[in-house]
């Protein structure tokens, strides 16, 4: 730690406060340290103000606070850090503004940059960020699989090869997917439709639980997840990184890699990055699962410049994937499916190793456009701009007759084009409001093939919001509140089909958010926020019609639903410590019109046989539990961890008197479950840069059956408590100027035999066994 | 190499642009998919006395209207009896006759007949390519006057073609006709 330390950047918005207000001299001088060539927190390094001859000293997470100091004054702040000459800085002071210092290792002085940052603080709502080793050990695996190490998130598959995520309880339609400020648009509607979207790119998983709906949109009504690029480069030259691993289970490689670049003068900084992944048939403890195999290939561009006030990005990117459909799971009728159920292997099963991909499968082709802009109008204002445009191709290849007409094409193709337009004009604090207001358009276009399962569709969107958050530091409250209208008109019309629609459906509502936060101390706060959100129904829940092979049902959607509306309340619990992490939240969600599937009484005969029938129902109901984690330094190196999601999903039926509410559980609710594990880190130096992390974890998960469910239309007990370990061990060293990580992931260490209530695919086959990963990843 | 880096990227940004408006140009042919749809089994009897089809029929696929089903008509006491089955997807139009299909895969098909009640013998009359049962042809043979029914099933690559009663394999269709022997 010799070489000097240079400031780097200072981030975001060194807006200059107006004359007009008085001069506010309670603000406090807050913020982090960071490396900027690793982006880890510096720890322990001194903050010093020359006019105010004050200072601090960073805690390990590099966080400084330095209070009393007056709004719009322009201050010096020294930064000196162990061993380091220090280094001096002219801020001008903003309220509620946190001034984060980037400082690198090069030698020579950089110019100062200032990057602008989204005005919009992080929500009062409960959020949690995956952690960059979850983050590195889930990006060979898929999306899903990267966020269930999280309290109250779990996952609804189909067989092994497809996952998406469920935030307490609620998923697909109810779950917005916001990668790279661009809300996926897809058939995500589809339990079988795993989200398009490639792991490597993201530098960052933000998940809010709950009603999201203000900020983004009707389909984030349970919630929202964030992925996030890491930022373009911002020093001239070159970086990147290159990643690739292998898996036991499935045989199957993935090689990724990024490289960026920033222009030696001016401001321009591109990121090319790219993702191949290849995988064969999957295996459980005692037989392969026949036709599990998949492969993917994504490529991504993007890039960024400042012309004067205006700042601009613009990326592309395109995902491709095909992915095998468990043989097994193909069921011609009712007969053959009730003897699936009962035999304990599974029937026309292709017990071996292969990477070759029969019918049936799936094919996923998605495209995005992005172009983002934004103007600092004046100190307190900005204004920002976007436009993406989107197109999801999705096709579906069934078994059939090798010499028929449809051997050689897909038996569902659906085809959604969708652009989207965003302006917002927001701003910095004013009498310590900070927030925004803004416009959104949306337009799409679904096709679906001859004979799919829902009608084609156009729709125009359009939504309204407003966003403001209080804060004082350092008074201990935070008020935050929102509101937001939006509009869907749609366009409904299928021919051709078994079955003709023609109508328009025209849906809008309002939604709201209010929320409030408690800070006791630094390391302790409270928060309460509570949001009421809608959703529309989808056309797939209004004319769906059609029998489900792969769950041996008869479903049929109802024109005549109503919108979703739904009313979640959560109550946070946050303490952070050196020693102690804790988090705990309790929450609450009643839902109007919640639209399932409800099993009907008789059967639907067709060609096959007869099918059980499941209609769209909606019912009142409410979704409660709990989320908890806690991560403790037990001593030195060794901290233990445990995590709990516990849930309750009822419907309210009101038939049965005024003063009765009769409890029916939903039916494809998250068991409870259970996560513990110890980790111990080694090769760190406590006391300087936490900057390369080497651990080694075990970690167990134990899932209870569930216990809450209808017993109409089961047609297979919920499966049994299961317990699954896992074996995690990371290092991270220098190689010269470069850093290299080597990973070693081993998935159901114990190779447990185990069926999971989620997985539609619990009828005919065990989940994977035992599942050895190794990766490498060098960055330069 | 900076500056081919910056052309390579611009390159790719142009390509997938460019991709993505067209595919957006594309007018997504409705030919693009095909579903095989049976929408309609025939069995048709020829023997002393009878020369006749019965169908069992759903034109407009699960759900919405009920299927037609036509009650077999089988003349009492009467052996050497040749029924033919035909499939069609009548859900198209010109119908597609899917038996053609079958005949010419007829190692990953089978026919199998379940009897309850009637007074009927069924027995094949044909063979797939390596001598095992297929049962597009069959022989029946009825006794006294009764009634039952006969169930139908077409299973799609049967991995035992030896176990009439559980060949494995798949159902393509799965019919239940009323009969009537008199």
């Amino acid at each position: 730690m010799s070489e000097r330390f240079w400031l780097l950047l200072v981030v975001a918005m060194l807006g200059l406060a107006p004359e007009i207000f008085a001069q506010d001299c309670h603000v406090a001088l807050r913020g982090h340290l960071y490396d900027a060539d690793t982006r880890e927190p510096l720890a322990y390094a001194t903050v010093r103000v020359a006019e105010t001859g004050r200072g601090a000293t960073a805690d390990e997470n590099g966080y400084y606070v330095l209070p009393d100091h007056c709004e719009g004054a322009s201050y010096t702040v020294s930064v000196t850090h162990v061993a380091c000459e220090h280094f001096t800085q002219v801020v001008k002071l903003v309220e509620n503004q946190a001034f984060d210092f980037w400082l690198s290792h090069v030698a020579h002085l950089q110019e100062i940059t200032v990057l602008e940052r989204a005005v919009a603080p992080t929500p009062v709502q409960a959020s949690q960020e995956v952690s960059s080793s979850d983050l590195a050990a889930g990006q060979g695996v898929n999306i899903t699989e990267t966020m269930k190490k999280l309290p109250g998130v779990t996952s609804i598959n189909t067989g092994a090869t497809i996952a998406k995520p469920v935030i307490q309880g609620l998923h697909s339609n109810r779950i917005a997917l916001i990668n790279n400020q661009v809300a996926l648009e897809s058939q995500q509607w589809g339990s079988e439709h795993a989200p398009e979207i490639d792991p490597f790119t993201a530098g960052k998983i933000t998940v809010l639980k709950g009603a999201a709906g203000v900020r983004y949109g009707v389909g984030a009504m349970g919630g929202a997840i964030l992925i996030e690029p890491d930022p373009l480069r911002t020093e001239a030259g070159w970086g990147g990184w290159v990643h690739g691993g292998m898996f036991s289970n499935g045989r199957s490689g993935v090689a990724a890699g990024a490289v960026d670049w920033k222009k030696a003068e001016g401001t321009l900084g591109l990121r090319f990055q790219g993702t191949i992944k290849r995988s064969g048939n999957l295996r459980t403890p005692d037989y392969w699962l026949g036709n599990t195999g998949a492969g993917e290939a994504n490529l991504s561009v993007m890039a960024g410049w400042q012309s004067g006030r205006w700042r601009h990005d613009l990326s592309a990117s395109t995902f491709n994937q095909k992915i095998g459909i468990l043989r097994a799971a193909h069921q011609g009728n009712l007969t053959d499916l009730m003897l699936a159920i009962e035999s304990d292997t599974p029937r026309n099963n292709p017990n071996w190793f292969t990477y070759d991909i029969e019918r049936p499968y799936q094919t996923v082709n998605h495209q995005t456009f992005q172009y983002r802009t934004s103007l600092r109008l004046n100190e307190k204002w900005k204004f920002s701009g976007q436009y993406s445009f989107q197109y999801n191709e999705r096709k579906e290849f069934d078994v059939v007759r090798k010499t028929s007409a449809a051997a050689d094409k897909p038996q569902l193709l659906f085809d959604l084009w969708t652009n989207q337009v965003n302006l917002a004009l927001e701003h910095f604090p004013i009498r310590h409001w900070q927030g925004g207001v803004g416009v959104q358009g949306l337009q799409q276009k679904n096709l679906v093939g001859k004979g799919g399962l829902i009608p084609d569709y156009d729709t125009y969107g359009g939504a309204i919001w407003a966003m403001e958050r209080w804060r004082k530091y350092p008074n201990p409250w935070e008020f935050e509140v929102g509101a937001r209208y939006d509009f869907r008109h749609s366009n409904v019309l299928t021919t051709g089909n078994l079955v003709d629609v023609d109508t328009t459906l025209v849906f809008g509502n309002v939604s709201g958010t209010a929320g409030a936060v408690y800070h006791f101390s630094k390391a302790l706060s409270l928060s309460l926020h509570s949001g009421y959100a809608w959703r529309p129904p989808h056309v797939n829940e209004l004319f769906a019609r059609g029998v489900h092979f792969g769950s041996g049902t008869y479903e049929q959607g109802r024109s005549d639903l109503r919108p979703e509306k739904g009313w979640n309340t959560n109550l946070t619990l946050l303490h952070q410590t050196r020693r102690v992490e804790a988090s705990l939240s309790v929450y609450h969600n009643r839902i109007r019109d919640f639209i399932y599937l409800e099993p009907q009484e008789e059967l639907v005969l067709t060609v096959r046989g007869a099918f059980p029938a499941y209609f769209f129902e909606q019912d009142n109901v409410v979704l409660q539990g709990l989320d908890g984690g806690l991560s403790v330094v037990l001593a030195g190196q060794l901290s233990a961890e445990g995590r709990v999601s516990l849930l309750r999903a009822y419907r309210v039926t009101r038939d049965s008197g005024e003063n009765s509410e009769n409890k029916t559980w939903l039916p494809l609710m998250p068991s409870d479950r259970f996560q513990y594990g110890l980790k111990w880190r080694f090769g760190r130096d406590e006391q300087t840069t936490n900057t390369h992390e080497s651990f080694v974890r075990l970690l167990a998960s134990t899932t209870m059956e569930q216990t809450r469910l209808p017993q109409e239309g089961l047609l297979k007990p919920a499966p049994e408590t299961f317990t699954v370990l896992s074996l995690e061990v990371v290092h991270t060293f220098a190689v010269g100027e470069k850093t290299l990580e080597i990973g070693l992931n081993v998935q159901n260490l114990s190779n447990q035999r185990y069926r999971e209530y989620l997985n539609f695919f619990r009828f005919y086959a065990d989940e994977p066994g035992i599942n050895a990963g190794l990766r490498a990843k060098l960055t330069f | 190499m900076t500056t081919k880096f910056f052309k390579l990227t611009l390159f790719v940004l142009f390509a997938t642009t460019s991709s993505l408006f067209f595919a957006a140009c594309d007018n997504n042919d409705d030919d693009e998919t095909e579903q095989e749809n049976i929408t309609t089994v025939q069995v048709h009897l020829v023997g002393a006395g009878i020369d006749q089809e019965f169908e069992w029929s759903d034109l407009d696929g699960p759900g919405g209207n009920n299927p037609v089903i036509d009650t077999i008509v089988v003349p009492a006491m009467t052996g050497d009896i040749s029924s033919h089955i035909h499939v069609y997807d009548r859900s198209k139009t010109p119908e597609v006759d899917i038996t053609e299909e079958i005949e010419e895969e007829s190692l990953e098909h089978l026919f199998t007949y379940a009897i309850t009640g009637a007074n009927v013998s069924i027995t094949y009359d044909d063979t797939d390519a390596n001598g095992k049962p297929l049962g597009i042809k069959t022989i029946w043979t009825s006794l006294g006057a009764s009634t039952g029914t006969i169930r139908i099933i077409l299973f799609h690559e049967p991995s035992n073609k030896d176990n009439l009663s559980d060949p494995g394999g798949e159902a393509d269709f799965d019919v239940t006709f009323p009969v009537k022997i008199q």
